[in-house]
C-alpha cells in the first residue's frame, strides 16, 4: 500500500486568515452571529457591577433582571426568522451574482454550493415559521410562589420550562442550518463528515424534541442509535479510504481513483462504506427503517425539515461521493452502478407499498419520501451508466437538484399543513384531515396542490421533476436498443437494463396516486371532527399559500424556466 | 377591437380564459369580505355561463370564417390554421406554447365550446353552484388545450388537467358510491397515460434540434416538427413499442376493451354534467390522440398492428353492446354503448380507407352529441325520479312527456336510425369496412341489431309498457311523491342536443366535408406509403380476409 500523500495541488496549505475572503461564507457567518444572537438577546438584563471602592455601578447587561423587551419567549424563534431569511437571501444573491470562491483545501463555493445553502436555509426558514405556532409559548408566565397549589406550581413550571426551551430548540435549528450549508461546501471528505455530524446530531436532538407526545422521545433514541450506527459505519470506510490514499481531500481521492488500474479492495470497500452513511441520511432502503418511526415521533416542522433539507444534505455528500470521486471517465460503467440502480428500485417499491397502508399522515409522508429518494437514486444510477456525455449527464444532474429544489416548497408544504392540523393535538392519524375542505377551503386546496404535486400530476412543479428525470434516464438509454431490432422484443431484450428504471419510476408513480387521492378523499369526504375553523396562525397560513403558489409556478411558465436555467447552470458547475 | 390582432391567437385565448376565470371565481368568495362573498357566489354561474357562451360564440364565428375567414374544406393534412407566434414556455427543454387547428382538431374544439355551456344549462340548479361552474369553465379550458396543443409536453399537461376538475366533480358531486369511482377513475387513467408520458419521452429523444429551442436538452416536444420528420425513430422494434405505449395511454381514455373498467364506474356515479362532458368529449381524446400522434408519427406501426386495432374495436363494439343487454341501471346502460360506439372509431381507422376515416373522424363528433344528450336523460331520470333502474318504472311517458320524447329521441339516434347524426357515421364506416375486409363486415353490422334491441327494449320497459294507461308504475324511489317533468333548463339543453342530432343527420356536410377532405389528404400523404408494406400485414387476418371474401 503506498500512500499518496501531498500529491494533490500540494497538499494541505496552512493559510494564513489574511488571504481567506469571508464573503463566501456570508450565509454561515450570519447563522452563526443568530446563535450568539440567540444566547445573549434573552439574556439581556439591568445587571450591574459596581466598580471596587466606589459607587459608580456599570451595567453589564447579562444577567440580573430581564428587561421586558427582551422577556418575550417568541424572541428566539424571531431572531431565528430573522437569521434564516437573511442566509436565505444571501445565498440567492451569491447564487445570482455567480459568487464563487475557494478555500483550501477544504470548501469551495460555487452556485451548486449557493444553490443548495438557499435550499437549507429556506427549508429551516419554514420550519422556524410554523414552530412559531407549534412550540407553546407564553409571553407572560408567572413566577411560582408558595401560595400556590401543587397544581398550579405545576402548571406554572411548565409554562416556564417551555418558555425555556425555546431557544434550545432554536439554536439546534441554527447549529443544523450551519452543518448543511458546510456540507454543501465542503471538498474534504473530513470536513464534509463533521459538518454531516453537526447537522445530523442536531436534528437528532430535535427529533427528539417533541416532548408533548410519549414517542418523541422515542423516535428521538431510534433516530440517534441508527444514525450513529450508519456514522460510525461512514467513518469506518472514510478511514479505509485513508489507508488507501492518505488523504482525504476530494480532488487529491478523485485524482487517485482515475489512476487506479483495477478496483482497490480498500477503495471499493471504503467507498461502500461510506455510501451506507449517506443512504441512512436521504433514506434508501434497506436503511430507511428509522426513517417513518423518526418523522411520526418528530413535530410536524422537524419532519419537514427531515424530508427536505436532511435529505438534501444526504443527497449533496452521496453525489460528491459518487459522481465525483468515483466516476469513470471514460464512459465505462462506475462499479456501483448495478448496486444503486437495485436499491433504488427497491427502494421506491417499499416506499411506496409501505405507504399504502399507513394510517398516520406523517408516516405516510415519510414512505413517500423514501420513495422520492428512489426515484432520485434511480437518476444517479443512469449517470453511473457512463452512457450519456456531458451534456446528458448534467441533464439527469439538473433534474435531481430540481427535485431536491422544489421538495421543499411542496412536501415541506405538505408537513405544514399537518403543523395546522397537529396544533390542535391530532398529530397520530388522518382524523385531523377529516373534512378539512369544509372547514378551511385554502388550506384544503394548498394540500391538494402538495399532494398532486408528490404524485406528478402536471402542470405542477413535481411533474417537471419527474419527467426530468424520466427524461434523463430514457436520454441515457432508449439508444442502447438494437437498430436493427425489427419485433420489439428484439429491442426490449438489447436495450441497456437502466431503462426500464424508467418504467419502473413510472409504475411506482402511478402506485402512489392511491396514497396522495386518499388524503385528498379523507378532505374532500370524511365529516369533520370538529366544525371550529383551523387556527389561524396568519404567518404559517401565508407561507402555506406562498409555497402552493410557488408549486404551480415553478411547473410551467417563465418562472420555472428560469428556475431550470440556474439549477442547470449549478449542475454544471458541479460536474 | 382589431380582428387581426385578435385572430392572431384566438385559440390560446379560448383556452387561458377559461381556466383563469374559473380559478378566480373559485377564489374570490375565499378572498371577499363574508357579505360580498354571499352577493358574488350568487352571480358566478351567470359570469361562468357568460364566458362559456363566448368561446361558442367565437368557435362558431371562427367556422363560418366570420373571425379569420377560414375555408375549413380546403385544409390539407399537416396544414394548421390559426397558428399563434410560437413562444418558449420552458426553452432548456424544449417546451413551447404552439397552437393551431385543423379539421380533426376543430370539431372536437366546437363541440368543447357546445357542450360546456349545455351542460353548465342542465344543471344549472346544481348544489354549491358557486363552485360547480366555475369548475366547469376549468375543464372547459382543459380540454380545448388538449385539441389545441402542438406541443406535446402541453398535451401531456392539458390531457392530465382535465383529470383533476372532473375527479372533483365525480368526488363532490357524484352519487353514492362516488369515493370509489373517482378515485378508480383517477388512477386509472393517470397509470395509462404516464405510460404515454414513456412514450412521448422516448419520441422527444429522437428529435433533431431545432435552432434556438431546447438549449439544455436540444430536442423539443414540437409536434408538427416531429411529424415532418422523416423516419422519427430508426430502430423498428422501438418504434412499435413507442406505438404500444402510445396506444396503452390513448386506448384507455378512449376506452376500449379490455381497459374500458373505469368507465361505467366513473359515468354512474359522475354528476350529470360530469357524465356528459365526460362521454363528450374525454373519451374523444383518446381518438384524437391515437390519429394526431401515435397514427400521424408511425403510420407503418399502425399498419402492423391493423389485426389489434380489428381486435380492439370489434371487442368493444361486441362486448359493449352484449353487456348493455344486461344492464338494469340506465347510465351504466349508456356507458357501455358508449364502449360499443367507440370500438367503432377503431374500425374505421383500421380501414386506412378516407371513407372509414372520416367516417372515424363523424363518429367522434355525432357521438359527441349523441351521448351528452342521453346522459343528460339519464341524469334528469336520477334527478326527478331518484333512481337509474330500468325495471322499476312503467309507463314514463304519461307523467315526463319531454322527458320521455328526449329520451325516444336519443336513443333512436344512437342505435342509428337514418337521418341522425350517428347513422352517418356508422354507414360510412362500414361501407369502408366491407370494402377492405369484405365480409368481416357482418360482425359490426350484425351487432348494431344488438344495440338496437337493448335501446328498444329498454325504452320499452321504462316510458310506455304499463299496466294502467292513465297512472302507469312509478318507482319505489319516489315515496309517494307526485313525479314531474323536466325543468325548463334541463329541457332547454336537451332540445338543443335534439335538434343538432337532427340536423347533422340530415345535413352531414357541415363538417363531414372538411373531414372528408382532410382524411384523404391524410391516407394519401401519411397512411399510402406505409400501406405498401402491407406484406408486413399479420397473416392471419389476411387469410381471414381472403377466405371471407
Amino acid at each position: 500500500m503506498e500512500f499518496k500523500c501531498q500529491m494533490a495541488s500540494g497538499g494541505v496549505k496552512i493559510n494564513s486568515l489574511n488571504n481567506i475572503s469571508l464573503d463566501i461564507l456570508i450565509p454561515e457567518i450570519i447563522m452563526t452571529i443568530g446563535m450568539l444572537m440567540i444566547i445573549i438577546i434573552p439574556n439581556l438584563g439591568d445587571a450591574k457591577i459596581r466598580l471596587p471602592l466606589s459607587k459608580i455601578h456599570i451595567p453589564i447587561l447579562i444577567g440580573g433582571t430581564r428587561f421586558t423587551q427582551v422577556n418575550n419567549p417568541v424572541i428566539p424563534s424571531i431572531i431565528s426568522i430573522i437569521t434564516f431569511s437573511l442566509a436565505t437571501l444571501m445565498s440567492l444573491l451569491m447564487l445570482l451574482n455567480d459568487n464563487t470562491g475557494v478555500m483550501e483545501p477544504i470548501i469551495e463555493v460555487n452556485q451548486f454550493t449557493s444553490l443548495f445553502s438557499m435550499i437549507f436555509t429556506f427549508a429551516l426558514l419554514l420550519t422556524s415559521i410554523s414552530s412559531l405556532y407549534r412550540l407553546p409559548s407564553q409571553a407572560n408566565a408567572k413566577i411560582p410562589d408558595d401560595s400556590d397549589s401543587e397544581k398550579s406550581l405545576n402548571s406554572k413550571i411548565t409554562i416556564l420550562m417551555n418558555n425555556r426551551r425555546q431557544v434550545d430548540f432554536y439554536i439546534l435549528l441554527l447549529m443544523a442550518g450551519l452543518g448543511m450549508c458546510l456540507v454543501a461546501k465542503s471538498t474534504h471528505l473530513f470536513m464534509l463528515f463533521v459538518c454531516l455530524e453537526l447537522a445530523s446530531l442536531s436534528s437528532y436532538v430535535l427529533v427528539a424534541f417533541n416532548k408533548e407526545s410519549t414517542i418523541g422521545g422515542e423516535a428521538g433514541t431510534k433516530y440517534f442509535i441508527v444514525g450513529s450506527v450508519a456514522s460510525a459505519i461512514g467513518i469506518y470506510g472514510m478511514s479505509l479510504l485513508y489507508i488507501w490514499n492518505g488523504n482525504l481531500e476530494i480532488l487529491s481521492l478523485t485524482n487517485a481513483w482515475s489512476q487506479m488500474d483495477s478496483l482497490d479492495p480498500f477503495a471499493g470497500i471504503g467507498i461502500g462504506l461510506m455510501l451506507v452513511a449517506f443512504g441512512f441520511k436521504v433514506g434508501a432502503a434497506p436503511f430507511h427503517l428509522a426513517t417513518p418511526d423518526a418523522y411520526s415521533g418528530a413535530s410536524s416542522p422537524i419532519a419537514g425539515l427531515l424530508a427536505t433539507a436532511s435529505k438534501a444534505m444526504g443527497f449533496v455528500a452521496m453525489m460528491r461521493i459518487l459522481l465525483i470521486i468515483t466516476i469513470p471517465e471514460n464512459g465505462e460503467e462506475a462499479y456501483w452502478m448495478i448496486a444503486l440502480a437495485i436499491i433504488s428500485v427497491i427502494t421506491m417499491t417499499w416506499g411506496n407499498f409501505a405507504a399504502l397502508t399507513s394510517t398516520n399522515p406523517k408516516r405516510m409522508l415519510a414512505y413517500s419520501s423514501v420513495a422520492h429518494a428512489g426515484y432520485m437514486l434511480a437518476a444517479l444510477a443512469a449517470i453511473g451508466t457512463g452512457l450519456g456525455d456531458d451534456e446528458s449527464n448534467a441533464l439527469i444532474l439538473t433534474a435531481v437538484i430540481f427535485h431536491l429544489t422544489i421538495l421543499v416548497l411542496f412536501k415541506f408544504g405538505a408537513f405544514m399543513v399537518l403543523t395546522l392540523i397537529e396544533n390542535e393535538g391530532n398529530n397520530h392519524n388522518m382524523t385531523g384531515l377529516h373534512g378539512l375542505a369544509r372547514r378551511d377551503p385554502i388550506i384544503a386546496s394548498s394540500m391538494f396542490i402538495f399532494m398532486l404535486s408528490l404524485a406528478g400530476v402536471p402542470p405542477l412543479s413535481g411533474f417537471l421533476s419527474k419527467l426530468l428525470m424520466i427524461n434523463g434516464i430514457v436520454n441515457i438509454s432508449a439508444g442502447t436498443g438494437s437498430m436493427a431490432s425489427v419485433a420489439f422484443w428484439s429491442w426490449a431484450s438489447s436495450v441497456n437494463m437502466i431503462f426500464w428504471l424508467a418504467m419502473a419510476i413510472v409504475i411506482n408513480s402511478a402506485i402512489s396516486l392511491f396514497y396522495y387521492l386518499r388524503v385528498v378523499m379523507i378532505m374532500f369526504f370524511e365529516d369533520p371532527i370538529t366544525n371550529k375553523p383551523l387556527a389561524r396562525s396568519l404567518y404559517l397560513r401565508l407561507i402555506i399559500i406562498f409555497c402552493a403558489v410557488l408549486t404551480l409556478l415553478f411547473g410551467i411558465g417563465p418562472l420555472s424556466e428560469s428556475l431550470l436555467e440556474i439549477v442547470n447552470e449549478a449542475a454544471q458547475s458541479f460536474l | 377591437m382589431g380582428g387581426e390582432c385578435l385572430s392572431l391567437d384566438i385559440l390560446t385565448i379560448m383556452t387561458i380564459t377559461p381556466i383563469f376565470t374559473g380559478i378566480i371565481l373559485l377564489l374570490m368568495p375565499q378572498i371577499l369580505p363574508k357579505d360580498v362573498a354571499t352577493n358574488f357566489e350568487k352571480v358566478t354561474r351567470n359570469i361562468s355561463m357568460g364566458i362559456a357562451l363566448g368561446i361558442l360564440l367565437i368557435a362558431t364565428m371562427l367556422f363560418f370564417g366570420t373571425i379569420g375567414s377560414i375555408d375549413w374544406t380546403a385544409i390539407m393534412q399537416g396544414d394548421y390554421v390559426l397558428k399563434n407566434d410560437q413562444f418558449s414556455l420552458i426553452s432548456s427543454i424544449g417546451v413551447q406554447w404552439k397552437v393551431g387547428a385543423d379539421a380533426l382538431s376543430f370539431p372536437m374544439i366546437w363541440l368543447t365550446a357546445l357542450l360546456i355551456p349545455i351542460s353548465m344549462l342542465v344543471e344549472w340548479d346544481a348544489k354549491r353552484g358557486h363552485l360547480f361552474h366555475p369548475l366547469l369553465l376549468i375543464m372547459e379550458g382543459a380540454l380545448l388545450g388538449v385539441f389545441i396543443t402542438l406541443d406535446l409536453f402541453m398535451f401531456y399537461v392539458f390531457w392530465e388537467l382535465t383529470l383533476i376538475p372532473m375527479f372533483l366533480l365525480i368526488l363532490v358531486w357524484g352519487g353514492d358510491d362516488r369515493k370509489y369511482a373517482a378515485m378508480k377513475f383517477f388512477i386509472y387513467t393517470f397509470t395509462a397515460s404516464v405510460f404515454m408520458l414513456i412514450g412521448i419521452l422516448i419520441m422527444y429523444f429522437h428529435t433533431t434540434p431545432i435552432p434556438g429551442i431546447g438549449s439544455m436538452s436540444g430536442h423539443h416536444f414540437d409536434l408538427v416538427a416531429m411529424t415532418g420528420q422523416t423516419n422519427l425513430i430508426p430502430s423498428e422494434g422501438l418504434r412499435h413499442f413507442v406505438w404500444i405505449l402510445l396506444l396503452i395511454g390513448f386506448a384507455t381514455k378512449m376506452p376500449s376493451v379490455p381497459v374500458h373498467t373505469w368507465l361505467p364506474d366513473a359515468h354512474v356515479q359522475a354528476p350529470t354534467a360530469g357524465s356528459m362532458l365526460l362521454a363528450g368529449v374525454m373519451l374523444k381524446m383518446g381518438a384524437y390522440g391515437f390519429l394526431r400522434i401515435a397514427v400521424t408519427i408511425f403510420p407503418e406501426s399502425t399498419v402492423v398492428f391493423i389485426p389489434l386495432l380489428i381486435f380492439l374495436g370489434m371487442a368493444s363494439l361486441v362486448y359493449g353492446a352484449w353487456v348493455c343487454m344486461g344492464q338494469t341501471n340506465l347510465k351504466r346502460m349508456v356507458a357501455y354503448s358508449s364502449v360499443s360506439h367507440m370500438g367503432l372509431i377503431f374500425l374505421g381507422i383500421a380501414t386506412m380507407q378516407p371513407l372509414g376515416i372520416a367516417g372515424a373522424l363523424f363518429m367522434m363528433f355525432a357521438h359527441g352529441i349523441i351521448s351528452p344528450l342521453l346522459f343528460a336523460v339519464a341524469g334528469a331520470f336520477k334527478h326527478h325520479y331518484h333512481t337509474l333502474e330500468i325495471g322499476s318504472m312503467r309507463g314514463i311517458a304519461h307523467h315526463s312527456p319531454y322527458l320521455s320524447g328526449h329520451m325516444m329521441l336519443g336513443w333512436m339516434a344512437s342505435l342509428g336510425l337514418p337521418l341522425m347524426a350517428g347513422f352517418v357515421a356508422e354507414v360510412a364506416i362500414l361501407i369502408a369496412f366491407w370494402i377492405e375486409f369484405g365480409w368481416l363486415v357482418m360482425l359490426p353490422a350484425l351487432t348494431l341489431i344488438i344495440t338496437a334491441t337493448y335501446y328498444l327494449t329498454s325504452m320499452q320497459k321504462t316510458i310506455f309498457e304499463s299496466d294502467d294507461p292513465h297512472q302507469g308504475k312509478l318507482p319505489d324511489s319516489l315515496h309517494g311523491e307526485k313525479p314531474r317533468d323536466i325543468t325548463w333548463h334541463e329541457n332547454t339543453g336537451m332540445f338543443i342536443l335534439g335538434i343538432l342530432t337532427i340536423l347533422f343527420g340530415i345535413f352531414p356536410f357541415i363538417f363531414w366535408d372538411m373531414m372528408s377532405s382532410w382524411s384523404t389528404g391524410f391516407v394519401s400523404d401519411v397512411l399510402i406509403d406505409a400501406m405498401h408494406n402491407k406484406d408486413k400485414w399479420n397473416s392471419s387476418v389476411k387469410w381471414l380476409v381472403e377466405v371471407l371474401k
